[in-house]
């Protein structure tokens, strides 16, 4: 029998249920979960805007707004990309009226949330495509509506992938882990796993929003990476679209636990779930791209090596006894023998990086520690195969860090058996 | 006739438009006449209807079904005599039913005796009643009309060898307004009919009487002046008698036709005729309140004339781009459909003969400032047939039953002047009065219903409009209001059951009486007052405070 939840316990508040029925049924959602983004937002649902009135003129559209409590006054901005009769001085041409809504769920941002009642609306209005624009993409531009709602909305896909020009060192996290070890699990060469700027079909959001996952901390953390692990499970249509260039954010170091937890946790946590599904699949396949080439930029960019080498080695000392109940004694001394070489050049190779995080993924299944403290300790190591990365591509060409990604993804394919014998041990 | 006077009759009228030759026929010649208007005028009485809009009825070649006049002071021989008529005028007041004629007074037939002597001479005492032009260049700025047939607005005339101007078919030149003697002639032609005793005209393609050069030769000022003239001496010689334009502009062109009230007493509305069409399509208000807030306001006196279909093609030329294509890809897929910048489609086949739409479309028609204008057929529910030429597929005869002929006519079938519609879901045998007028439930039962209902009140025709905003954008609703009477309308312009919330704190204490079933709904309270409508319904509620 199915559970009834009660008005208290639903994510749609009585307000916000009240403007989806004036809102009423859309062919078009776009998604824009926010927390205090007002120097940025008011650009963006313009943008947003734009778009849907320029490469969907006739379609029924809405832009909805899930706020983790903004202080800022960002969910008026956005709610001012509303264009109505009863507000008739738009400098936009529109053939129907344009909602633009607006719900606060917390007083503090939780993108599982923020997820949830965008497909919750997007369930209950009908939605044929829906696409989430994160409001940190400052760089968006009209033609992304096109890019990521065509496919769903005219070519029948179920969920559609950004790619991005990026700096060659931006993004190492998803170069290094996500994206090599998703492909050789799941077979999928998917560049971007973990996107904040997607689409998805109607379909997929109902098949997605029935899983019971929601109340579970790992799905708050990573739930868009839990989306795309379902639509491959589901062997729903995917596709990847060229979005442009992703602008190199600069990170702070203190950045990188939470951005783990809410990936390469979310990516952990779903081997648990689904593996039957990676258990079966060897070797990867492409899925279908469209749009420009993705190419890797290579502007001179300063980064602090030594820093990063300090954080590793005092990360393995200091980690032992936890790497201890996490890595094989040769892992562990394997890269005890990199953290304490001085004078020559520091190298952490693809194949034990490959055996690292298998050992990681299974000790996270088997909960041999808290699973957090897995995905904590997993940083400093991060930052020593970071290292390696940046050594090996110092002076390389664009096709050189490709073909070296290719490697490891590759690595990570090859040694897929070795991740299936310790996760049964 | 001692019909009421306290609000002009135009604002409180119920038009109804036919073609004298589309009606009925009978004298079995295969052409509906006077004679047999005159015998349908007691189902016009009991429809509700109270004003007839007539088209062109002159002597004519016929080659714009009668919009080519060649005799002003005559009956076209196949609908009967001017006596005929006469009587017929007789007894459509006794039945307090006024008539509205058509009067062509920008252009004349190519057979008129006028032109005919125009184009025999440049000498000719009349050369001057049309305008003539050595070269095709002139007035260049002006557009094209019907864009499906002609290349210029200036046709050769082999005869007088010289070009002359038309703004529409080459066989109807324009008349020259610059020629006193010609705004003399116009204004005899129009005595002579008011003196027969019709009520009003129906003034047709009236910006275009006068060209200028560097202008479009639309709406100039020379134009209304001109106007202006023949409303002075109607008013001084045949009070009551009115005056509707047929100007197909944006409403802020539109407006200067009431003048300070001095010019037209009417004008018909054509930019919101489509965009009711798009508003049921989209399933949004938008284009409605759009372009009624784009409306301005009129003289105390004078009236909208409002209309979903009528005898030409459903005009798309008041929309913009994105709007016409919306609508030709929406109503008009098949490209027989369309016609100049236009949908030549009846109102059912627009609709899906889907009876929910065609009531909501009328809900709004009969309620929405201005006079209702119903075209022949529509009250039954009428198809078209596309394969016609021209706009001759929505100009087919009436189905009175499903005899012979659809009873519209004694005559062998192949001697109609068109034929009937006969397809399995729009033709006469399943399409007729008879059948509908048995049926109870019947679109023109209820067509009979929505307009006695509207006559209960005062307050549609002549009362003052506000509308409401509720954020479902579904839902079209206003406030009408006249005096110390209000009527609250609210409309489901969607194909799904809607909720709305209505801010109705300023008449807070009302109760709300539906005014077809007379049934009360709760009293108006601090709340938002929330309805829920089934798709494509409509209430209209009357607010008292008792």
């Amino acid at each position: 029998m199915a559970e009834v939840k009660s008005a208290e316990e639903s994510v749609l508040t009585d307000d916000f249920l009240r403007q989806l029925i004036n809102v009423g049924e859309v062919d078009i959602l776009v998604g824009v979960p926010t927390h205090n983004n007002a120097k940025t937002i008011g650009a963006i649902a313009e943008t947003i805007q734009a778009g849907i009135l320029t490469f969907f003129p006739r379609e029924r559209a809405a832009i909805i707004n899930v706020d983790g409590g903004s202080r800022d006054g960002t969910p008026e901005l956005v709610a001012s990309a509303a264009i109505d009769d009863a507000r008739p001085n738009s400098k936009m041409y529109t053939l129907r009226t344009f909602h633009s809504i607006s719900t606060q769920y917390a007083s503090s941002p939780a993108r599982g949330i923020a997820l949830h009642t965008i497909m919750a609306a997007a369930e209950l209005l009908r939605a044929k495509a829906c696409a989430v624009i994160s409001p940190e993409s400052t760089q968006i531009t009209t033609d992304w509506l096109a890019t990521l709602l065509r496919p769903v909305y005219r070519e029948e896909f179920d969920l559609v992938l950004p790619t991005y020009s990026r700096h060659r060192f931006d993004g190492i996290l998803l170069t290094n882990l996500l994206y090599p070890m998703t492909r050789a699990l799941y077979g999928l060469k998917i560049r971007e796993p973990y996107a904040l700027d997607y689409a998805f079909s109607g379909r997929l959001g109902s098949q997605f929003l029935t899983q019971n996952a929601w109340h579970e901390e790992t799905a708050q953390a990573g739930s868009e990476t839990q989306l795309t692990l379902a639509a491959i499970a589901g062997e729903y249509r995917i596709c990847q679209s060229f979005l442009g260039t992703k602008e190199h954010a600069e990170r702070h170091t203190a950045d990188l636990v939470p951005a783990m937890r809410q990936t390469v946790g979310a990516l952990f946590s779903s081997l648990e779930t689904n593996f039957s599904l990676w258990n079966a699949r060897t070797g990867s396949q492409p899925i279908p791209t469209t749009g420009d080439e993705r190419k890797f930029s290579l502007e001179p960019l300063r980064i602090n090596r030594k820093r990063l080498r300090e954080m590793f080695s005092t990360g393995v000392a200091e980690l032992e006894s936890i790497f201890q109940s996490i890595l094989s004694p040769a892992t562990l001394v394997e890269l005890q023998g990199i953290a304490r070489t001085e004078n020559v050049p520091f190298r952490y190779s693809a194949e034990l990086w490959v055996k690292t995080v298998y050992e990681f993924a299974a000790a996270y299944h088997k909960s041999v520690i808290s699973r957090d403290h897995i995905i904590q300790a997993l940083a400093p190591l991060f930052r020593g195969r970071a290292l390696t990365f940046l050594a090996e591509n110092i002076n390389g060409s664009a096709d050189d860090v490709e073909n070296n990604i290719e490697s490891l993804c590759l690595e990570f394919e090859r040694t897929k058996p070795y991740l299936l014998e310790i996760w049964k041990q | 006739m001692p019909l009421k006077q306290e609000v002009p009759w135009y604002k409180l009228a119920v038009i109804y438009q036919a073609h004298v030759r589309t009606f009925y026929d009978s004298n079995g010649d295969g052409v509906g006449d006077f004679q047999g208007l005159d015998q349908k005028l007691d189902y016009l009485k009991e429809l509700g209807i109270d004003t007839i809009w007539l088209m062109p009825f002159f002597p004519s070649p016929l080659r714009d079904d009668g919009y080519d006049i060649s005799d002003y002071y005559s009956v076209h021989s196949s609908y009967g005599t001017l006596e005929d008529f006469r009587t017929f005028l007789k007894s459509a007041h006794a039945r307090q039913i006024r008539v509205i004629i058509e009067m062509v007074l920008n252009h004349t037939s190519d057979q008129h005796p006028w032109f005919q002597q125009s184009r025999s001479s440049q000498d000719n005492p009349r050369r001057d009643w049309y305008v003539w032009s050595d070269t095709d260049t002139g007035y260049s700025q002006t557009r094209i009309i019907f864009l499906d047939t002609e290349l210029s607005n200036w046709a050769w005339d082999p005869i007088s060898k010289s070009y002359y101007w038309h703004r529409f078919f080459s066989h109807q030149p324009d008349l020259n307004y610059d020629n006193p003697a010609v705004r003399e002639e116009m204004w005899n032609v129009m005595k002579f009919w008011l003196e027969i005793g019709v009520d009003a005209f129906r003034l047709d393609a009236v910006p275009y009487l006068v060209e200028r050069e560097g202008t479009n030769c639309e709406n100039l000022p020379e134009t209304h002046g001109i106007l202006k003239e023949l409303r002075r001496k109607l008013d001084e010689q045949f009070p009551g008698k009115m005056l509707l334009a047929e100007a197909n502009q944006w409403p802020v062109d539109l407006r200067p036709y009431f003048g300070d009230g001095d010019e037209f007493h009417m004008a018909f509305h054509f930019p919101l005729m489509p965009r009711m069409f798009m508003g049921v399509k989209l399933e949004d208000r938008k284009p409605i309140t759009e372009i009624l807030q784009q409306t301005p306001e009129i003289p105390p006196s004078c009236q909208w004339c409002l209309f979903l279909r009528n005898h030409d093609e459903l005009t798309l030329e008041m929309l913009t781009t994105v709007e016409r294509s919306y609508m030709n890809d929406t109503y008009a897929r098949d490209m027989d459909m369309r016609l100049n910048l236009g949908i030549r489609r009846r109102l059912a086949p627009l609709l899906d003969n889907d009876r929910r739409r065609i009531e909501l479309m009328h809900g709004i028609l009969m309620s929405l400032p201005g006079t209702p204008n119903i075209y022949y057929g529509d009250e039954i529910g009428m198809g078209d047939n596309i394969k016609l030429g021209d706009r001759n597929g929505v100009r087919t005869p009436m189905q009175w039953s499903g005899g012979w002929n659809g009873g519209f006519s004694a005559a062998e079938p192949e001697k109609l002047y068109a034929p009937l519609i006969q397809d399995p879901v729009y033709g006469y045998p399943a399409v007729n009065v008879v059948s509908q007028k048995k049926t109870e439930h019947s679109l023109l039962n209820w067509i009979a219903r929505i307009i006695a209902v509207r006559k209960t009140t005062s307050v549609f025709g002549a009362g003052s409009i506000e509308f409401l905003y509720p954020a479902n954008h579904r839902i079209l609703a206003y406030v009408r209001h006249l005096e110390n009477e209000t009527i609250l309308v609210v409309n489901n312009l969607s194909n799904a059951a809607q909720a709305v919330e209505l801010d109705l704190r300023r008449y807070k204490g009302n109760i709300l009486i539906e005014m077809f079933g007379k049934n009360i709904f709760p009293r108006v309270g601090d709340l938002p007052y929330l309805l829920t409508l089934g798709p494509y319904q409509f209430y209209w509620f009357r607010l008292r405070r008792i």
